[in-house]
């Protein structure tokens, strides 16, 4: 399937394809753009103004996403998506330590990566750990040494 | 951006409430928006939001911040937030033909923040005059404004190097104490 987004991708949007790439459609492929109104048929627009997928009722577009998707009975992801929304809004609905982090890292990857696809590949990496993180620690009620 | 960060890094006035010479590239997103006056609850959102931003406030409706990727997406957001309850909200990019119109709305900009640190510098020297368990709650909490506020200051005030100071202050103090039980 084909899903678009704004050109120029940061937290919400990373994670986000990350999630459809892991969770919803391992053969995704992800357009990026520069004009939202250009949207091709038959792509799924994402964390974007006046997509389904996008911020609502104060959420960020992850976290509508766990919605949509029925992923919300993974509290692993419902976790990322307090990190995401917080690295992504920064408006104290959660406390997530990790947000600051997390929004560092990618900003800095997107001064350093050359191009959308080339971010993604990044971060999606980093993505897996923090899953992988953040299951363990769920799992054990101990963040993993 | 690049133009942006120019003027900020020339800009670094010691004293009084000067902010950056206009560059010729300068942008500015501004937002349009209107919401009904009721139900109150979205019109107080939208402007929590706003004032977390630093935006500045040019009329009834019209909000305005220096343009960054950042801003340019929260403004977004916000446009949707106000179109989801029945608002109208426009976007727009523009550069300032006025320059007096444009350092005093910088200037604005920078005495809301300026206060912000000054309120920052203030409660830590108070908290100095606290017990242990007070000055590391105070600490803790005055680096996150710290933060919040390093946020919206787009034109470097020069407050916010006490405050840092003041902070820092407050944590050598906490440490010592911490050596001495």
């Amino acid at each position: 399937m084909k899903w678009a987004t704004r050109a120029g991708v940061h937290v919400d949007r990373a994670a986000c394809a990350w999630l459809i790439r892991r969770f919803i459609d391992p053969g995704a492929e992800f357009i990026f753009l520069d004009n939202p109104a250009e949207v091709p048929p038959g792509a799924t627009p994402f964390d974007m103004r006046g997509a389904a997928l996008g911020h609502h009722q104060g959420r960020c577009s992850f976290e509508t996403a766990l919605g949509s998707f029925d992923l919300t009975t993974d509290p692993a992801l419902e976790e990322i998506g307090r990190i995401v929304h917080e690295a992504d809004l920064a408006d104290d609905r959660y406390d997530a330590p990790a947000a600051a982090g997390l929004d560092v890292l990618i900003r800095g990857l997107t001064l350093t990566s050359g191009s959308d696809h080339a971010t993604l590949a990044l971060t999606d990496r980093l993505f897996d750990g923090l899953y992988e993180h953040t299951r363990r620690q769920l799992m054990t009620g101990r963040p993993p040494a | 951006m690049v133009a942006l960060y120019y003027t900020r890094s020339i800009m670094r006035v010691r004293d009084g409430l000067e902010v950056a010479p206009m560059s010729p590239a300068e942008e500015w997103v501004l937002l349009f928006y209107r919401l009904p006056r009721v139900p109150s609850t979205p019109r107080s959102a939208v402007w929590r939001k706003l004032k977390r931003l630093g935006a500045a406030q040019l009329g009834d409706g019209l909000v305005a911040l220096p343009a960054d990727a950042r801003t340019r997406e929260q403004l977004e957001w916000i446009a949707e937030e106000v179109t989801d309850h029945g608002g109208e909200a426009a976007l727009w990019l523009g550069h300032p033909l006025d320059p007096a119109a444009r350092s005093a709305l910088a200037g604005r900009m920078t005495a809301a923040v300026a206060a912000e640190y000054d309120a920052v510098t203030a409660e830590a020297t108070a908290a100095q005059e606290g017990d242990l368990v007070t000055r590391r709650r105070v600490l803790v909490r005055l680096r996150r404004d710290l933060r919040r506020i390093a946020g919206r200051d787009f034109f470097p005030a020069p407050q916010r190097d006490a405050a840092r100071a003041a902070v820092d202050d407050l944590a050598a103090a906490s440490r010592r104490t911490e050596v001495r039980a």
